[in-house]
């Protein structure tokens, strides 16, 4: 009997005193007529079927004794048997069952009213209780279902500051790509122009020694012209010396006029002119020989200083300085340039790590479609759960139902084996449920057919 | 010119993660939440050149909107990836029977996926 277990089982008794004691007085009162009724139903049912067949029995007996045949009083007999007995075997199980029904609402002859109390008390709590899930599980329904929108939403927030990223990390990369562009273009422009200014030193180094073999030309001629004009000092001395001469051969001859008298007058004049005259060549000589020391000596002058600047033009390196750094400064910005287009490589091929990283990334990211769909099924199942628990706090009042579900929760879980989609729902499945997965997990995850 | 991908899926966080790893990998993405609405825009004259799709999808599925896609004209030969939490081998081998270019079951890293679609998508 499943009474005594029941009655046994003192965690409930506090909740039944305290539905005694007022906390469900409303519905104590109500079961007691509702038992009491299914028990006269039953002793109705079972005094119903006694009278028919003892109504049954009459009738033949009748029908029997309109018609002579021999042993009819035995005939009757074993109809009776035939009617009664079967009858009651079907009494006899329905009473059986009867009493199970009872026995299971506590309602067995046995208890006591106080017994019934706790009893009823305990089926309403449970009834209850059952009732209550439903709220329970809509608030853990939507726990999972807030839980799983926010989750979405801090994901769609990662993945957009994801693509921030990527935005930004794409517009630098095509700065360096710019960069590496105009890096190339201007080390190949500087190339060229160093090249260039190399020619066009040359150039001028070789004008500039072209000019210099010219300058030492010119000083040459110079010198020699210089030369030549020293060379006119002998010329002013003889010139000098004929003045001096012709003075004193103007003189005698004055001197020789004037002892001819009268008619040496003229010559007189003629010599005195002449005299005169080698004045102002002797006077003149002096001029031009001054004049040719002075000239002369500007042109030494001027001569010593052509040659000092000639000498320092010639030992005079600064084009040669100059070439060399144009040289170092185009080595020194090729190395430069060459670093600079190594970084930005670097910086470039970092690019490609990091767009590889974040695809990894975001692939890890689909992680919540999947635990997403894992939570919806565990919605559905909460779903099933509830409408189940539903089902059996409306039962369990129902003394017509016979104790059957449509299904009950083994077959409840069963069936979710058919819904899964995913091999690590079923995995889970069998790992807390036990059993084995029939289907063929053997398959990549990546197939290309 | 970059490649056009139709990304086909009901959930947005993989919407925007897939079309975010697309375009950083220098594909142009088209975007679609189920199988109905990524058939209009084909209707519509977008012409991609791969399909990526999920299969569990409400209005219409993955599976039936490849066999959909199939039966367009200029559609028959583009290659369509399947990308889905679903890994029972009879729906693979619908997918394969319906026109399914491969099955990739999620999670897939993303330089993976690339690397399948560069295998299946000529010239990408």
């Amino acid at each position: 009997m499943a009474t005594a277990p029941l009655l046994e089982d003192t965690q409930f008794i506090p909740q039944a005193r305290g539905a005694r004691s007022g906390e469900r007085d409303e519905v104590v009162p109500d079961q007691t007529p509702r038992l009491r009724r299914a028990r006269n139903r039953l002793l109705l049912q079972t005094g119903f079927g006694l009278i028919c067949n003892l109504l049954l029995w009459f009738a033949l007996s009748y029908m029997l004794g309109t018609v002579l045949i021999p042993y009819r009083f035995q005939i009757a007999v074993l109809f009776f048997l035939f009617i009664l007995i079967p009858g009651a075997i079907l009494m006899q199980m329905n009473w059986v069952q009867a009493r199970q029904g009872i026995a299971e609402l506590g309602v067995v002859g046995t208890l006591t009213k106080s017994q019934l109390a706790h009893v009823s008390a305990r089926r309403v709590a449970m009834r209850d209780e059952l009732k209550d899930s439903e709220p329970y599980i809509e608030v853990m329904r939507g726990q999972i279902g807030d839980s799983l929108a926010e989750s979405e939403r801090e994901v769609m927030k990662v993945i957009e500051q994801i693509g921030l990223l990527i935005a930004q990390s794409n517009e630098q990369r095509e700065k360096i790509a710019h960069s590496i562009k105009s890096g190339k273009e201007l080390t190949e422009s500087t190339h060229q122009r160093v090249e260039n200014n190399k020619q066009i030193i040359a150039a001028i180094e070789m004008q500039m020694q072209e000019q210099t073999n010219e300058l030492r030309s010119s000083f040459e001629h110079i010198e020699n012209l210089a030369a030549e004009v020293s060379a006119l000092t002998p010329l002013i001395k003889v010139i000098t010396s004929i003045a001096q001469q012709t003075s004193l051969l103007a003189l005698n001859a004055e001197i020789e006029a004037a002892r001819a008298g009268h008619a040496g007058r003229g010559f007189a004049v003629v010599a005195f002119e002449v005299r005169k005259l080698s004045v102002l060549t002797t006077k003149a000589a002096a001029d031009m020989a001054e004049k040719i020391s002075w000239t002369c000596k500007r042109v030494d002058s001027e001569m010593a200083e052509a040659q000092a600047s000639l000498e320092q033009h010639e030992s005079d390196d600064a084009m040669t300085h100059l070439i060399g750094d144009l040289s170092g400064m185009q080595q020194d910005f090729n190395t430069n340039s060459e670093l600079l287009l190594e970084v930005i490589a670097e910086v470039d091929a970092s690019y490609e790590e990091s767009v590889n990283r974040l695809s990894q990334a975001l692939g890890h990211i689909q992680f919540q479609d999947v635990m997403r769909q894992r939570m919806e099924h565990v919605q559905e199942a909460l779903v099933e759960m509830r409408d189940h628990m539903q089902y059996m706090s409306e039962k369990s009042f129902d003394f017509v139902w016979t104790g059957k579900f449509d299904r009950n929760f083994k077959q409840i879980l069963a069936a979710h084996l058919n819904r899964y989609r995913m091999a690590s729902q079923t995995r889970t499945h069998h790992a807390v449920a036990g059993g084995s997965s029939n289907s063929d997990n053997s398959r990549p995850a990546i197939e290309l057919f | 010119m970059a490649m056009k991908i139709l990304v086909v899926d009901d959930s947005v966080t993989m919407v925007l993660s897939l079309k975010t790893t697309l375009t950083m990998n220098g594909f142009e993405v088209e975007t679609a939440n189920n199988g109905q609405a990524a058939l209009d825009k084909l209707k519509s004259g977008i012409k991609p050149n791969l399909i990526v799709t999920d299969v569990n999808m409400p209005v219409m599925g993955g599976l039936e909107m490849i066999g959909k896609v199939r039966a367009l004209p200029g559609f028959r030969f583009i290659p369509i990836l399947t990308l889905t939490t679903e890994s029972e081998a009879t729906k693979r081998d619908e997918g394969k029977r319906l026109g399914a270019t491969g099955w990739l079951v999620k999670p897939v890293a993303g330089n993976d996926l690339v690397k399948v679609i560069k295998q299946v998508l000529p010239g990408a």
